[in-house]
């Protein structure tokens, strides 16, 4: 905040008084919103724990999270995140390299040898 | 129509990656998800935000039997000479993200400078994947 309204050339109090006027709503407000988006993001499209989401968008508190959270997108981050397809369904993995990491790792014939060249 | 969705870099390890392409450059994170049928692969790609059409993987340097020993040193080896492929990243001021990204920590290998299409710089990532930053005119 106090950098913000540095950047702005204003008081803090001022510059909170203007941008809500202009926005809406007020700095804090809306640093919250954008916080709860990005993690709503990375909710939807990282395997991420939860609380390492709420600390990854800057926020401190697990239960304040969830609380804000559920108040905006009306479920908890939890319920929020089995709404949508998993988000594995994100990783755009080739069949290719699926098929190179799914190989099996210990076999009893060796087709490949350490040297390929060899 | 066809566009250029992802594109992919090698990385040496993913979470000193992630930080760097994060925290540094201020990229996003698009997707990061550990897959444990395929022995905990890991795909990670980040994005510049405001262009979400783009993202860009960072890939982990496999190990056999999917990447053999010595092709895998190979490409350590093209990364360590910033031969192994190049990001153009573009900026509206290149002088003032120099200095922005300076603050942060990056550590120029050219300096922005003038040059026929606009003012140019380059660095490089924790892995060595050489990357541009240019304010093209």
């Amino acid at each position: 905040m106090a950098d913000m309204a540095c950047a702005a050339g204003l008081s803090r109090a001022h510059f909170s008084q203007e941008f809500r006027r202009a926005f809406g709503e007020s700095p804090h407000a809306y640093l919250l919103t954008r916080r709860l988006e990005r993690a709503a993001a990375l909710l939807r499209t990282t395997d991420r724990p939860i609380a390492e989401i709420c600390m990854s968008v800057g926020l401190q508190s697990v239960g304040s999270f969830t609380t804000s959270f559920t108040r905006t997108f009306g479920r908890s981050p939890s319920a929020y995140r089995t709404a949508y397809p998993p988000a594995a369904s994100h990783a755009l993995i080739p069949p290719c390299v699926l098929r190179a990491y799914t190989r099996p790792r210990h076999r009893t014939f060796r087709e490949d040898t350490a040297n390929p060249q060899a | 129509m066809i566009t250029v969705g992802s594109t992919q870099l090698w990385v040496h390890d993913q979470d000193e990656a992630l930080a760097f392409y994060t925290q540094k450059l201020g990229m996003e994170v698009r997707t990061d998800v550990t897959v444990a049928e395929m022995g905990d692969f890991r795909w990670l790609s980040v994005g510049p935000v405001g262009q979400a059409d783009f993202s860009i993987v960072l890939m982990l340097i496999p190990g056999p039997p999917v990447m053999d020993a010595a092709t895998a040193d190979q490409v350590r080896d093209l990364m360590a000479k910033g031969f192994a492929g190049t990001l153009f990243l573009s900026t509206d001021d290149c002088n003032a993200s120099y200095k922005e990204l300076s603050a942060r920590g990056v550590e120029f290998v050219e300096q922005p400078s003038e040059q026929p299409y606009g003012i140019d710089s380059s660095f490089r990532d924790p892995s060595g994947n050489h990357i541009r930053l240019t304010e093209v005119r």
